[in-house]
């Protein structure tokens, strides 16, 4: 018997819990051209803002031991070109749709969300609270358990279908956070987003991102993630989507039995971008040997000492 | 376009040039064929040292064994695992990627500018260009590098028939000087030929062949490089800036780009 990869999150069912991560995507169409958009359980894309932004100037990227640094800023065609450009192509693929939003203040996040509520072809937003690359705004809202409140509060009166909070790791407690955005009236949370670092030459003495520090992501940050995944799980009562240097269906069981409903996979694509498939073949496969009849029978089933 | 894919593939040989440079044949890849000049793959090398892949120029394609070939210089930590890989050790290609060269028209003078690291794409556009029936004559290789060392494959460009001007900053071999001015020279004594510029080289070389392009009024096409997490156009990570502002990949929408279209 083939066993059931179909999850559900805040009533939107997924055929499997595999994501793309934001950023790692653009808005689809590259990786449409690699592999059919259909295998996936959602598609994630790039944030949107109000306003279109050039980002950072290069090198915005880094390779570093078991991960890469990056600070490309938000890089993306702004509300009006995405409505355009980019929503036709989404709207036909039999994936769900989720777009990530990120904003400077509070009422960009809402400007954006209340154009994106007329096309239904948009199952959920996310909300990119914690962006560590930009130096107004993402980052600031997403430390501060009052202002993460507020703005899911906000995006929820425009926006009628699920909102996920993306949450920071560079905060003291992620649990505070996941919390507030709970209260807020979210639907869900992802964590964790990229963690802040920093990478020099020593030839040169300049670091090696434009920007000076940028997000860490990659294999590197799986243990945070996991240990992160495994406290908002226990401490709250939202279906968590797991995010963190996921690259193969083993870390996809580990993200699982800690607690996430679903995962995206960001870097991973890099480097492989038929990785998803590959994935959820495996991910097929462990469960058929394990004789678990549905992938849910895994999520939050770590056996703690 | 070819849709891009992981293949695993092996080394058929690795031919050590001259000093750090090597000539890789990979194979049996079942889109050699689909390369074009310009095109590149990126690969990933066997061992976790290495994250993300490397991108590297087709320098030629052996359609009947499947084979392409790259050339590289050993200048780090992927280059160095790249030149001590043995025949049968496996790579995993993704490609071809990329926007390749525009092919010329007969009528004109191809000046073929090439700077160091920077010849490969450009070795497999002149064998392209001959093979699609352009007169070896009407195409002058300009191939400049520090050192003689650094000019590598000589007798296989001179085997082509086309005109090659080697030029090293050392004097060690050919024109002395850089490669940017020897080709000034030559537009300047032939004043009425139908020029088109095809450049690829170091970042310096570039700006210089753009300028000339712009000075001159020469059309051309330059294949740029840039550090690519993803190849496929996905990261972002690649961008350079356009001279109509805005940015663009590197990797999805060059690595050619026309003269005068990027910001050197």
């Amino acid at each position: 018997m083939t066993p059931d990869l179909k999850v559900s999150i805040a009533g939107v069912k997924f055929a499997n819990p595999i994501m793309t991560a934001s950023g790692c995507c653009g808005y689809g169409e590259e990786l449409a051209q690699v592999f059919p958009l259909s295998k996936l359980g959602a598609l994630v894309t790039k944030s949107v803002t109000l306003k279109p932004r050039l980002g950072h100037p290069p090198p915005r990227t880094a390779e570093t031991t078991g991960g890469m640094l990056n600070a490309i800023g938000l890089a993306n065609v702004g509300i009006d070109r995405f409505l355009s450009d980019k929503i036709p192509f989404l709207s036909k693929q039999k994936t769900k749709v989720i777009i990530n939003v990120a904003g400077s203040t509070l009422q960009e996040y809402v400007d954006v969300c209340a154009r994106l509520n007329d096309y239904e072809r948009v199952d959920m937003i996310e909300l990119n609270l914690s962006c560590p690359n930009v130096d107004e705004g993402g980052m600031e809202l997403g430390v501060d358990p009052t202002l993460t409140e507020k703005t899911v509060t906000a995006v929820k009166k425009v926006f009628s279908r699920p909102v996920i909070a993306k949450l920071s790791p560079n905060v003291t407690s992620i649990v505070e956070i996941a919390k507030a955005a709970e209260r807020g009236g979210a639907d869900a949370l992802s964590l964790i987003n990229s963690v802040v670092g920093t990478a020099v030459d020593p030839e040169t003495w300049r670091p090696r991102l434009t920007y000076n520090k940028g997000g860490l992501t990659g294999p590197a940050i799986k243990p945070i993630a996991l240990a992160m995944v495994d406290a908002v799980y226990s401490n709250c009562r939202l279906p968590v989507i797991g995010i963190g240097g996921i690259s193969s269906y083993r870390d996809v069981v580990e993200f699982l039995l800690c607690g996430a409903t679903a995962v995206q996979v960001g870097t991973a694509l890099f480097i492989e971008p038929e990785i998803p498939v590959k994935i959820i073949r495996d991910l097929t496969g462990y469960l058929k040997k394990r004789k678990l009849k549905s992938v849910c029978d895994l999520v939050g089933k770590v056996r703690k000492y | 376009m070819t849709r891009p894919a992981c293949e695993d593939t092996f080394v058929i040989k690795n031919r050590n040039l001259k000093n750090d440079y090597h000539l890789l044949a990979l194979g049996p890849y079942s889109r050699a064929s689909h390369c074009k000049p310009g095109h590149f793959v990126h690969i990933k090398l066997p061992t976790a040292d290495v994250f993300f892949r490397r991108a590297f120029s087709v320098a030629n394609v052996s359609t009947n064994n499947n084979e392409i070939e790259i050339i590289l210089k050993v200048v780090g930590r992927s280059t160095k695992v790249m030149a001590g890989l043995r025949k049968g050790d496996p790579v995993n290609l993704l490609g071809p990627l990329g926007v390749p060269f525009k092919l010329p028209k007969k009528n004109e003078t191809k000046l073929i500018v090439a700077g160091g690291i920077g010849v490969p794409p450009l070795l497999f556009l002149v064998y392209k260009m001959i093979r699609r029936g352009c007169d070896p004559k009407q195409i002058i290789f300009f191939y400049g590098g520090r050192s003689s060392v650094d000019i590598v494959e000589r007798s296989r460009i001179k085997k082509l028939g086309v005109t090659f001007i080697p030029v090293t900053e050392d004097g060690s071999l050919g024109e002395t000087g850089l490669v940017t001015e020897s080709v000034e020279k030559h537009i300047l004594s032939r004043r009425t030929d139908r020029f088109r510029i095809y450049g690829c080289g170091p970042p310096e070389m570039l700006k210089a062949t753009n300028d000339l392009g712009l000075k001159y009024g020469i059309p051309g096409q330059l294949s740029l490089e840039a550090p690519m997490p993803c190849g496929i156009g996905v990261c972002l990570g690649c961008v350079v800036e356009l001279a109509k502002g805005g940015h663009a990949r590197v990797c999805r929408d060059g690595p050619v780009f026309d003269i005068g279209v990027v910001l050197l």
